[in-house]
């Protein structure tokens, strides 16, 4: 049997966007090697920085906060970004599990 | 992502239908699916490979392409005897992993809105509640009155219906004459041997919510096994 444990970001992206706010939906939409969640995981950030749900196990979510900044200050619809391996030896944003992940940024219009 | 569809997605939810949602990665274009309606034109030519994904409730992307889905499926239904200080935690544990709750307890004076608020109640003996709710191989019992009036019948009508999960709780002893009850009423050795009892997994806790997480956690490890 499939599990049906939903987490509910979308009931309350709904609820951001009732309180007047702008939000990016993230959704990872495919995975490569040992990453952290699987596809269809997601997040939601509004244009006060808020952000609830996760891509990730914390890995590249500052990151995904930053792109959907962009998204909502050049009023872009969506976008799609990649996230590697990370150098351990500099401060990078990236995966260091060794996956890799693909992630969907769309704004709520 | 349109927010009519947000809405629409969220109404589904509510509903408890299945559905998946569809987007085209390459020109932002999201909609609905659902068995047996047609989808709009862009996405028309994809139905049968979106379907499949549907029919296996997977989430992923259509190779060679960029439609990716991601289904929904109805919450797991949990029947609950006895609204019992157990079932207080229960309830509040089951929420954060989106569990369809149904509490049955004949006694009115347990069962009440005040002390379960928001959650379905049927304040009947179990073979007049069952009659009510629609249970199947993807239903659970757990049974915490330890009565055997009450609990017994819920657990015969696990049995009978398959239900995925069937818990009671109770001591070894009270398991044991349990068995021998259902053994008198015909129940098979193996049928018998669905019932976890004791209820949950070693926690080594007696309080109430501690209690709580053990059935959970069985609950959970179970919808994995199947």
């Amino acid at each position: 049997m499939k599990n049906s444990f939903d987490e509910k970001v979308l009931e309350e992206a709904n609820d951001w966007i009732k309180a007047n706010k702008k939000v990016v939906l993230a959704t990872v939409v495919q995975t490569w090697g040992s990453s952290p969640r699987p596809a269809g995981s997601r997040m939601i950030v509004n244009e006060n920085g808020d952000f609830s749900g996760s891509v990730s196990g914390g890995c590249v979510e500052s990151a995904v906060v930053k792109e959907c900044f962009e998204i909502l200050k050049n009023n872009k619809l969506f976008k799609k970004i990649e996230f590697k391996v990370s150098n351990e030896s500099a401060w990078e944003v990236g995966l260091a599990c060794g996956g890799e992940i693909e992630v969907y940024l769309e704004q709520i219009n | 992502m349109k927010l009519e569809i947000l809405k629409e997605i969220i109404k589904k939810k509510e509903k408890k239908s299945e559905f998946a949602i569809v987007t085209n990665l390459t020109t932002g274009e999201s909609a609905i699916y659902e068995e047996g309606k047609s989808l709009s034109k862009n996405f028309k030519k994809f139905t049968s490979q979106i379907n499949t994904f549907f029919q296996l409730k997977k989430n992923g992307t259509i190779e060679d392409t960029d439609i990716f889905i991601e289904s929904y499926i109805r919450p797991i239904k949990v029947i609950v005897v006895g609204a019992v200080h157990i079932a207080q935690y229960l309830v509040n544990y089951a929420k954060n992993l989106n569990l369809e709750i149904t509490i049955i307890d004949p006694r009115g004076y347990f069962a009440s809105e005040q002390r379960f608020p928001n959650i379905k109640i049927i304040n009947k003996w179990p073979n007049e509640a069952f009659a009510e709710i629609k249970t199947d191989k993807n239903t659970a019992l757990i049974a915490l009155t330890h009565d055997p009036k009450i609990d017994d019948p819920a657990l015969q009508h696990a049995i009978k219906n398959n239900f995925f999960y069937i818990g009671a709780l109770g001591s070894k002893k009270t398991h044991a004459n349990r068995c021998s009850r259902l053994k008198e009423s015909n129940y098979t050795e193996n049928q018998i041997k669905r019932i976890f009892g004791p209820i949950g997994i070693k926690l080594g806790g007696k309080s109430a919510p501690e209690i709580a997480l053990s059935i959970i956690a069985q609950l959970v490890s179970e919808i994995y096994k199947k």
